[in-house]
């Protein structure tokens, strides 16, 4: 490993919750300045929401090449532990002196995988894939994404038929073992870092606005995964009930976001998401309609310069004024809009094609070991947590990818601090 | 460019409708939902958002001139819906008693009628009225039955009644009248008073009110609210000008038609009135935007036709002497719900006609 000199006595290592951007930021610089880390994710991969992304805003890039970046820099330094479909059952101690006890589920599929497939074409059995937000099916057997890490398959064990060796029999590598059994494991902590993300708020809470009801109405991560090459679709955007191009397209920002009958807190990236999520619409519709009816558009800083960019070369209207009325028609499948122009000052219904929730961020709170502590949201505070509990990502408070990175690099320094301490004092 | 529009705002006309119902005005941040949830809202005037930024900006006269405060019949949704807790229903329910108190007369009345402070001067004047009747009157024959004419003679309460309903009559006709020149003020070009006759046929049908959310209960509750009260008015009206030009002699008999017709609307508005005040009672968030103005008016209402219904019935058992006690109530009650009815909340009925004759055009 890369023996630098930040930590002369080494420190017992950082446990870092959640594997997302955030999670592994804070683990990366962790462990490049020189202590251990333990990276515990619920999931079979890291990179969390951001690898189910097809663009960032405002440069408008993948997010593969900075998740390739992140992955190698993980591979390289053998100061970071990777554990993947495990969660942190129970942890005691005190600051510089944690315990955690770790389960780790199976993932019947070991380091010998080789990702040749066969095991995929002969798998009988399909399941829903939470990837693409229900949106397609993949195989009981399953690689999450293309540049998944680990990169190996993992399998949805209560999808298989009873008895079923399909995908054993095919592997030529044994890198199958449906026998392997949950196992629970004991991980020293001088500093746990919560980087547990978020989740899309449940859009079909939001009566009014049709998800569940209609079928053209989509929330904004099934856009993502709509637009995305690796998405159910390969990328192009069509209408979920006949698998058309939409004659037009809309979105509702505050979906559920700075209300207080749902989310009252405002989501801080949906303006941004939305005007990013016009553009794939403009690149492959250069004609469609677009509108995005609003509140107030909240894009802060430099994405000023995005919003005006986007709205004027687009040619996206924005139309102030929320969707509070969204209906069917059921031969066409076109969705009516009711909506005040409030600056026109009078009550509008549109017909659209394909009407885009602007759902907001919900943080993974649940089964957190206590000790961290929430705010008036429900998001974890940044001050009064327990010695060496450090929040960072969207657990902490609703951000966009960029300031979740740095908030990840936050989080390793102080992260740091506790290690010394530990180190000196441990 | 144009020319700049500088906005004055009245702090203290927000500050009076965060005082009588409108506390989370304030909230409010223009989305608009509650424009569109509501179902009395027209499409090229929407309400209530618009109002609920100009009072946020305390746009007093523009408001109160405003014929959309009396389109609402406040159902409720659009505080249901709205996402900041800002209530625009109950913003509305304020500035429908702003309005009565700008525009009646003489408007001191309408300010101690707005407050609970008021009460019990509203209640002094009725209640030095009939004591005095039961003091000094001249006593009627006495009957064989005990009858309320015995101790209120009717000769002096039709004539008392009359005079009282002429004043409010011209009250509310300078009142109404104010009203409408705000409207033409504010804009109102169409015609409004032919418009009266469509607007009150509406009213009484409750074709709008059916419209308003999925409250079934209250719809029901106002429309026999009203059908049964507008039948005793009429009764109470007809009996009066019978027993002055002597063609009918009180108490009726309980079969006579009159009798029958009157004790159908009493039941009719007792129903309703029950289920208005179910349904206030009932929803802790209506219990909790209910208003002294709303309970003023409701509770008054309740009480005649309670201690009325109280008092036939006592009369009929024979129940001297409190069925004395309890017709003095209902006397003093009935005065108050209408020598004030300009000024409270009963006065809705009168503004909310113009609004829509206005609205009509």
């Amino acid at each position: 490993m890369a023996e630098s000199g930040g930590v002369e006595k080494r420190g017992k290592p950082v446990l870092v919750m959640g594997g997302g951007i955030a999670g592994m930021t804070a683990a990366i610089e962790s462990a490049e300045a020189g202590c251990d880390v333990v990276l515990v994710e619920k999931g079979p991969y890291l990179g969390g929401r951001v690898a189910r992304m097809n663009q960032y805003f405002p440069k408008l890039c993948p997010p593969t090449c900075g998740l390739e970046i992140n992955f190698q820099r993980l591979k390289k330094n053998p100061g970071i532990e990777v554990l993947t479909l495990a969660e942190v059952e129970k942890l005691s101690g005190s600051p510089g002196a944690y315990e955690a006890t770790v389960k780790i589920a199976p993932r019947f599929v070991t380091d010998a995988c080789t990702l040749c497939g066969a095991c995929e074409q002969a798998c009988p059995a399909e399941r829903t894939n939470d990837f693409d937000y229900g949106l397609s099916k993949t195989k009981a057997i399953y690689l999450p994404f293309k540049m998944a890490y680990p990169a190996k398959y993992v399998i949805e064990r209560t999808a298989c038929p009873e008895g079923c060796k399909a995908c054993q029999d095919a592997c030529t590598y044994n890198a199958i073992e449906l026998s392997e059994k949950a196992r629970t494991i004991t991980v020293e902590a001088s500093a746990v870092v919560a980087a547990t993300g978020w989740r899309p708020y449940d859009a079909a809470k939001i009566d009014n606005l049709g998800f569940g009801r209609c079928a053209n109405v989509i929330t904004n991560v099934m856009m993502e995964r709509f637009a995305a090459p690796d998405g159910p679709t390969k990328g192009s955007i069509v209408r979920p009930s006949d698998s058309k191009a939409p004659a037009s397209a809309a979105f509702v920002q505050c979906a559920g976001s700075r209300d207080e009958n749902h989310l009252p807190y405002c989501s801080a990236v949906c303006c941004s998401a939305s005007l990013k999520q016009a553009t794939y619409l403009r690149a492959q519709y250069p004609e469609m309609p677009i509108t995005i009816y609003y509140i107030d558009i909240r894009t802060p800083g430099r994405l000023e310069d995005f919003y005006q960019k986007v709205a004027e070369e687009q040619k996206i209207r924005l139309v102030k004024g929320k969707v509070a009325k969204v209906e069917e028609d059921a031969a066409t499948k076109d969705l009516l809009v009711t909506f005040e122009d409030v600056l026109a000052g009078k009550k509008v219904a549109e017909k659209v094609g394909l009407l885009v929730l602007a759902t907001g961020i919900v943080p993974n709170t649940e089964g957190l070991p206590e000790g961290f502590k929430k705010d008036d949201f429900g998001f974890l505070a940044r001050k009064g947590a327990k010695g060496g509990f450090i929040a960072a990502g969207c657990v902490s408070r609703p951000e966009e990818v960029s300031a979740t990175v740095q908030d990840g690099t936050g989080a390793a320094l102080k992260a740091l601090q506790s290690v010394v301490r530990s180190a000196h004092h441990g | 460019m144009a020319e700049a529009i500088t906005v004055k705002p009245d702090t203290a006309f927000i500050r009076e409708l965060q005082g009588c119902g409108g506390g989370d005005l304030k909230k409010c941040y223009q989305c608009a939902t509650c424009s569109v949830v509501c179902n009395l809202s027209p499409d090229e005037s929407p309400f209530p958002r618009k109002q609920m930024v100009l009072a946020q900006w305390g746009m007093k006269d523009q408001l109160l001139a405003d014929p959309a405060i009396w389109l609402c019949h406040n159902c409720g949704d659009c505080s249901t819906m709205c996402p900041r807790g800002a209530r625009p229903g109950d913003v509305f329910g304020a500035l429908r008693k702003a309005a009565i108190e700008r525009y009646s007369f003489p408007g001191f009345l309408a300010k101690v009628a707005g407050k609970p402070a008021g009460f019990l001067l509203l209640l002094l004047l009725p209640v030095l009225v009939f004591a005095a009747i039961v003091l000094f009157a001249p006593k009627g024959e006495l009957t064989p039955d005990p009858e309320f004419a015995n101790l209120f003679p009717q000769n002096i309460l039709e004539p008392l009644f009359f005079a009282v309903s002429g004043l409010v009559l011209i009250a509310f006709a300078i009142g109404l009248a104010r009203f409408i020149k705000a409207l033409r003020k504010a804009g109102a070009t169409g015609p409004i008073i032919p418009n009266l006759v469509p607007a009150a046929v509406e009213i009484l049908a409750h074709s709008r009110f059916k419209k308003c959310g999925a409250e079934r209960a209250r719809y029901w509750g106002h429309m026999l609210t009203l059908w049964g009260f507008v039948g005793l008015a009429f009764m109470g009206t007809v009996v009066g000008i019978g027993t002055m030009i002597g063609v009918m002699h009180t108490p009726l008999d309980l079969m006579n038609p009159w009798k029958i017709f009157a004790n159908v609307c009493a039941v009719v508005v007792f129903v309703g009135l029950v289920i208005i005040l179910f349904d206030r009672l009932a929803d802790p968030v209506k219990r909790a935007a209910s208003t002294y103005f709303d309970w003023l008016f409701l509770l008054v209402l309740v009480g005649v036709v309670f201690t009325g219904i109280l008092s036939e019935a006592m009369r009929l058992m024979g129940a001297d002497p409190a069925m004395f006690y309890v017709y003095f109530v209902h006397l003093v009650l009935i005065m108050m719900l209408f020598l004030y009815a300009p000024y409270t909340k009963f006065a809705h009925i009168a503004y909310r006609t113009v609004a829509m004759a206005a609205a009509k055009s």
